[in-house]
């Protein structure tokens, strides 16, 4: 799904939200669309709310909240506000504790399974991909580990995306600074060259490990052939859908993950209530799921 | 190992330690007075008004975030009247604590150990009520304490804990295995023999020694168990002794898990995820609850 990435707007005159009103939205869109606002994030969610509250005409919080609760323009405003609030998640090296957890132990572990067997693959599919910033990060993380963890190993990244023109800045790898704004200097010096002030390319040995593709996660036929992933990640795209198609895409991620892997949701987002035969293992600073 | 050669290790160990503190008396009236009709906690009013420096902790305490009040309270009475009886026994417990560690930053630094025992206590009883266990102050309490043990190993075993820390850098790892293998013994064994010292209850003594272990309890499975979860819990939420304690955790192969969901079979709906949020978004309550303990007492 994609996502623009434009610099968070913190300031405005928002109208100051009660931590009642508060609790009862985070409380809707946690049921609704099983992401989480944290309390460090009222402020953002009030200042998104106000853009929201104008456009519908709502005078209070509570308002809105009746609003988008109701019927079918009650879910379509629901969508927009989504749209609004996960604006500028996508970025290189977005989760950090989720990075570490893979790299320390989730990564070795698997290499560890399939080494035994001789089967000397990973595969990795970032699901809503967006302009590639994660495939990307994952390829980087890789390509450190290319000479002692993976040598001798074919890496497989697979970006999808319903959305066509990302799938084009993927493929392209030009990045502005905003996306490039949590990467860790070591490696926007070894992997980007700034070719103009702003304007990072990201250097060919990362985008070889990664390819993209147009998918939509609705596509049952077409989800059948993404196979034998180690590592799957769908981060903020699952908010989008109702129940029922989340179960089922849910699922389709559930098979087409080895039976050792892991699969990886955004840093707020739940699948509580979503499938009952994925796991939930606990790291520092995160969560993820496995058979 | 062994386990009797690590309780032997552990009590030698504790004889060795120079200057070990005694247990405030506050303190132990409180863990004295919780089985007793409430009528007599009286008695613990009474000792944080004789007690000044006492009475200005719980006052900082009571005016952090993680008790909300809507104004500011100024005098021990009116965080009587505020918390009610129950919650100013926890309050006098913990401020009462405080000197035991003080000045006993080892390896691992006070602050940290404050902020991974308030979670554990806040957890535990969070989950405490959650399972309906009857004594949710007991929950809270224990997970105070349930490592005490390591501050004293970090303290006074300094050189060992920091070639152990560094020996698992970058890599995960649970602190409890690690020090059988550096140390022989563990923060359970050396805080068992601590909480002897300090003549706690068996039942306290036993979540000291079984907070790792809790299929191995007899007294209290369950107590032992919450404290089990709300440990873990605390350690991927960023109470984790300021990163020193890296766990990974699948609930459904964590054997207190199981002991809680056979005394409370409602857990297994728990919602996980959300409760892993809720008590992200409770940390910076915790930090800063510890902050205004230490405010002004030189921690």
């Amino acid at each position: 799904m994609a996502f623009e990435s434009k610099p968070m707007d913190m300031k405005g005159s928002a109208q100051k939200i009660s931590d009642k009103d508060f609790e009862q939205l985070r409380d809707y869109i946690y049921n609704v669309c099983g992401i989480y606002f944290h309390s460090s994030k009222k402020y953002f969610l009030e200042s998104r709310l106000s853009r929201r509250m104008e456009v519908t005409g709502s005078k209070t919080h509570a308002e809105y909240y009746q609003y988008v609760r109701g019927g079918a323009t009650g879910s379509a405003e629901l969508k927009k506000l989504l749209d609004e609030i996960t604006t500028n998640e996508t970025c290189f090296f977005r989760n950090m504790p989720q990075l570490n957890a893979l790299e320390n132990k989730f990564l070795p572990e698997i290499v560890a399974v399939k080494g035994k067997i001789g089967f000397k693959k990973l595969r990795i599919w970032s699901a809503g991909s967006s302009s590639g910033e994660e495939a990307y990060t994952m390829a980087m993380l890789l390509l450190e580990k290319r000479a002692t963890l993976l040598k001798d190993w074919i890496i497989e990244i697979v970006g999808t995306d319903i959305n066509e023109t990302v799938i084009g800045q993927a493929k392209e790898g030009v990045y502005n600074s905003y996306s490039v704004r949590n990467t860790p200097d070591f490696y926007l010096k070894k992997y980007f060259k700034e070719e103009a002030p702003g304007k990072f390319v990201l250097s060919p040995e990362v985008k070889k490990l990664a390819t993209f593709n147009q998918l939509n996660l609705y596509d049952d036929n077409k989800m059948l052939f993404m196979k034998s992933f180690d590592f799957i990640f769908c981060a903020n795209v699952l908010i989008y859908f109702d129940a029922a198609s989340k179960g089922k895409v849910v699922q389709h991620f559930y098979n087409n993950l080895q039976s050792y892997g892991y699969f990886f949701v955004g840093q707020s987002e739940s699948l509580h209530g979503v499938n009952d035969k994925f796991k939930t293992v606990h790291f520092p600073g995160g969560f993820t799921y496995n058979k | 190992m062994e386990k009797a050669a690590m309780m032997q290790t552990a009590q030698e160990m504790v004889a060795s330690f120079v200057d070990l503190p005694t247990i405030p008396q506050v303190a132990t009236r409180v863990i004295e007075l919780l089985d007793k009709p409430g009528v007599e906690l009286d008695e613990v009013a009474d000792m944080i008004l004789a007690d000044q420096v006492l009475a200005a902790r719980v006052i900082k305490m009571v005016n952090s975030p993680l008790y909300k009040p809507a104004h500011e309270i100024k005098s021990v009475k009116r965080a009587l009247i505020y918390l009610g009886f129950r919650h100013i026994r926890e309050l006098a417990f913990t401020c009462s604590f405080v000197d035991v560690f003080q000045g006993r930053d080892g390896i691992l630094d006070i602050k940290s150990f404050w902020e991974h025992s308030f979670g554990v206590g806040v957890v535990s009883k969070i989950i405490a009520q959650r399972v309906r266990y009857p004594d949710t102050e007991k929950a809270y309490l224990v997970g105070i304490v349930h490592d005490i043990g390591e501050v004293f190993l970090s303290f006074y075993r300094q050189d060992a804990f920091r070639a152990l820390l560094d020996s698992v850098q970058g890599q995960p790892f649970r602190l409890v295995q690690k020090e059988a293998e550096f140390l022989g013994t563990s923060h359970n064994e050396v805080g068992l023999c601590i909480a002897r010292k300090w003549n706690f209850p068996a039942d306290y003594c036993e979540v000291i020694a079984l907070h790792h272990a809790p299929e191995e309890a007899v007294l209290d499975p369950t107590l032992c168990a919450i404290v089990n979860i709300a440990d873990l819990f605390c350690s991927v939420c960023q109470l984790d002794y300021g990163g020193h304690s890296w766990v990974s955790f699948n609930l459904a192969e964590e054997k207190a898990w199981s002991i809680l969901k056979g005394y409370a079979p409602n857990l297994a709906d728990l919602d996980v995820e959300r409760f892993c949020y809720e008590l992200e978004d409770r940390v910076p309550e915790i930090q800063d609850m510890v902050k205004s303990i230490f405010q002004g007492i030189g921690g």
